[in-house]
């Protein structure tokens, strides 16, 4: 897996809430082996028995959730979708490659399965996943409240009474708000 | 703030979520944050064949900047009041 690096474990610094040990993952159906999963509030990272692993940063973390279905063949396991590509040994030549950058255009979604050996643990892992991704919201975000640093604005409404009922009819229709 | 509360007062209702992946997730609204980070229980995929390994999946939770739109039951919003909220809302924030 050319996208596994070595890395120190994460510890108190970096906000570790949880490790899980003995803990497989399963990158888009293809198992990289038995590791340690670590949740911790800076990033989510896995590192194997030789000290290989990855990190995910938690804005890349479009949803993750709980598999509770024993049938399934990897047993109860944490389900992570990430908003990121994540290269793998391409077994295709460099002409399908170029195929494939057609697909750039489309959101690059990897899923991630952490299956822990120790079931009983899954609840408290989503949990703390749950937390840390409470920590890192988008920075970008169209309705921040940065309005209040514009000093123009508030000059602007000096003695202005704002009437939120509309005396004309359509006043505020104008207002296009981008979402 | 408006529309953390507007979404909490959904809570225990079904709803679809649309991420902006294209993935659409049918589930019962549990929780949601100030970020509109959602947890949903009970969902299903729109689309298992894309997406078959979330067939498993009862509850998840999806991070608020991934979602293009939720949709939601009619008869359970209230537009008119909720257009006067936001233009109330856009109005302070403007303050």
């Amino acid at each position: 897996m050319s996208f596994l690096k070595s890395f120190p474990p994460p510890g108190p610094a970096e906000g570790l809430l949880r490790q899980q040990p003995d803990t497989e993952a399963v990158l888009n159906g293809k198992g990289l082996g038995t590791g340690t999963l670590y949740i911790a509030e800076s990033r989510l990272s896995w590192l194997d028995g030789s000290g290989l692993g990855f990190s995910l940063e938690y804005p890349t973390i479009s949803l993750h959730a709980l598999s509770r279905d024993r049938s399934d063949c990897l047993g109860e396991h944490l389900y992570v979708m990430v908003n990121a590509k994540f290269e793998e040994e391409s077994k295709e030549s460099v002409a399908d490659e170029e195929e494939e950058d057609s697909d750039d255009d489309v959101e690059p979604i990897t899923e991630f399965r952490f299956v822990p050996s120790d079931k009983s643990a899954l609840e408290a892992m989503f949990t703390a996943m749950c937390e840390c991704q409470a920590l890192h919201p988008d920075p970008e975000d169209e309705d921040s409240d940065d309005y209040d640093g514009e000093e123009y604005d508030v000059e602007a409404h000096d003695g202005m009474e704002v009437d939120t009922t509309p005396t004309v009819a359509g006043q505020f229709e104008d207002a296009d708000v981008d979402h | 703030m408006l529309f953390y509360s507007f979404f909490k007062s959904l809570v225990g209702k079904d709803v679809v979520v649309e991420l902006k992946n294209d993935l659409s997730i049918c589930g019962t609204l549990h929780s949601v944050d100030q970020y509109l980070n959602i947890k949903l229980t009970d969902i299903s995929v729109t689309d298992p064949e894309k997406y078959p390994h979330m067939l498993s999946v009862k509850n998840c939770f999806i991070r608020g900047s991934v979602v293009r739109c939720v949709q939601l039951p009619a008869d359970e919003v209230d537009t008119q009041l909720l257009q006067d909220a936001a233009r109330k809302e856009a109005l302070q924030q403007k303050q």
